[in-house]
């Protein structure tokens, strides 16, 4: 088969303009196919990027980026019922991680790759892919591209493996929800949905500064998060879908009173949603096959620590790796073998963070974590911080007794400690 | 819901004629829980007497999450062609 390319991208975002840039720095050649009128108009994310991938990538073209402010100060707030327990850090010396506003962004990424010459084809939809000679036929409303070798960098929903029969979702038969929730194959557990404003509300700091909120999704497992940028706040929610499922208000009802709580004052500008992956490690969806590599949401590279949640920088560097990988593969001659790209993932900080982060992930599927801790965390601080005619009470009987008041064993309260160190 | 009709006026939606949502309506029918209606932050999905469910294509935001929340394969959901583009994202 003769082909178009040597390479053909599906996505505009971090994960395919990385993989674009790469390729056209190794001399492949490659088209880049982004379903958007421009690159970031689909896309949304939670509003913080962590800087060292980017700076990998694009050594000192970095300083050009259109990033929002710098994150010197951070705040984690737990909240249970009218009480809340927060911690700030704050370091002016850093420079780690930036709010960031990713319709902005990603236009400017992408004109890096054009600038090397990487066409990017906008408002291109590809609706099907078929194997063909040994290679790929990517189908799209603009016509067919013939390729060895496709990156995906279609984020979380994986269209692309989709359409080669990689993936594909466990159909239940007619039950109730509550029957089929715990089953491993139920598809809800694998991802959570991200909602989010852009609030007219500008810092009067000239650092950004990030809130990561517990407590505030009515119930539903999840998380909260606010960024300052240069001119707005970002703010959202990060919910689970399969407790989403099954609670009785609607994503959008859960937004509006999370604003409420935090107090943030603005007129409302943008409101988006996008999806999230938040597969186990051991179940992770799969990240290469013949004539495919699999970057970024896509192959579910979601980490999260309990401290920091990050899918930007896994899509950079997923990305850049997919384009080293795919000169390797080029020069091999053999585009069925894409083990090159898994080897590339097996030494990065991809692979092993996120075997590192998957304990704590199991902790955050629990419901202890968003209900009982911090009612116990909360109990314990409203008996050191209250005084009264009656004798100060010692903190560790307190401690013993706000434990017990939970009903978790000593047992289980230790190992998900462990979970967190 | 007056409130999420506002909320999904500040974008820009280029909304096609035919809809690039299809639900599979005997499902629907059937289905007690509906969980594409709780998941779903456009509310794209309304509850029908008759066909079970209702789909309000024009108000989607493209996130995808009605495809995964259905354990039932009653929903069949292919990006629009044209449809959202965020200014800040």
């Amino acid at each position: 088969m003769d082909y178009d390319v040597d390479v053909a991208i599906v996505g505009g975002g971090l994960a395919g303009i990385s993989a674009a840039i790469t390729a056209a720095n190794k001399g492949l050649s490659a088209i880049v196919l982004e379903r958007g009128e421009r690159s970031g108009s689909k896309n949304v994310s939670g509003g913080r990027m962590y800087i060292h991938s980017l700076k990998k990538l694009l050594g000192p073209r970095f300083k050009d980026a259109p990033l929002e402010l710098p994150i010197k100060k951070e705040t984690f707030e737990i909240y249970t019922g009218e009480k809340k327990i927060s911690f700030s850090f704050e370091n002016k010396d850093t420079e780690n991680s930036y709010s960031i506003l990713r319709s902005k962004f990603d236009t400017w990424f992408a004109s890096e790759a054009e600038n090397l010459g990487i066409p990017v084809s906008y408002s291109t939809l590809v609706s099907g892919i078929d194997r063909e000679d040994g290679g790929l036929v990517l189908r799209s409303d603009r016509g067919d591209i013939r390729t060895p070798l496709v990156i995906e960098s279609d984020g979380a929903a994986a269209f692309t493996s989709r359409y080669l029969g990689l993936v594909k979702e466990k159909k239940f038969p007619m039950q109730p929800v509550a029957k089929i929730e715990n089953n491993p194959d139920f598809m809800p557990r694998q991802f959570m949905v991200g909602v989010k404003e852009i609030i007219d509300n500008k810092t009067e700091n000239d650092y950004g500064e990030a809130r990561t909120i517990l407590g505030l999704s009515n119930g539903v497992k999840g998380g909260g998060f606010s960024y300052t940028n240069r001119e707005t706040t970002s703010i959202g929610l990060t919910l689970k879908l399969d407790s989403l499922e099954k609670h009785k208000e609607k994503a959008f009802e859960i937004i509006e009173d999370f604003r409420e709580k935090l107090g943030i004052d603005g007129k409302l500008l943008e409101y988006s949603a996008h999806l999230i992956p938040f597969y186990r490690y051991d179940s992770l969806p799969p990240r290469y096959a013949e004539n495919l590599l699999v970057t970024g949401d896509a192959a579910g590279f979601l980490i999260n620590d309990g401290f920091t949640i990050r899918g930007m920088d896994n899509a950079i560097e997923s990305g850049r790796l997919a384009g080293e990988a795919a000169k390797k593969i080029f020069d091999s001659g053999d585009f069925r073998d894409t083990f090159a790209y898994e080897q590339l993932l097996e030494d990065s900080f991809i692979l092993k963070d996120m075997k590192a982060a998957s304990r704590i992930s199991t902790l955050f599927g629990n419901e202890r974590t968003f209900d009982a801790y911090p009612q116990m965390m909360a109990g314990i601080m409203e008996r050191m911080f209250s005084v009264s005619d009656n004798p100060r009470e010692n903190i560790k009987d307190v401690m013993r007794d706000e434990v017990k008041k939970t009903g978790i064993g000593y047992y289980t309260l230790i190992e998900d400690m462990l979970k967190v160190i | 819901m007056m409130e999420l009709i506002k909320r999904l006026g500040l974008n820009k939606n280029e909304v096609g004629n035919t809809s690039h949502i299809s639900v599979n309506t005997d499902i629907c029918k059937t289905c007690v829980d509906k969980p594409c209606i709780n998941v779903c932050p456009a509310g794209t999905y309304e509850e029908d007497k008759e066909n079970g469910i209702t789909v309000h294509y024009e108000r989607c935001l493209e996130c995808g999450a009605a495809l995964f929340a259905c354990p039932f394969g009653a929903l069949e959901f292919k990006y629009p062609e044209k449809g959202v583009s965020y200014i800040y994202g």
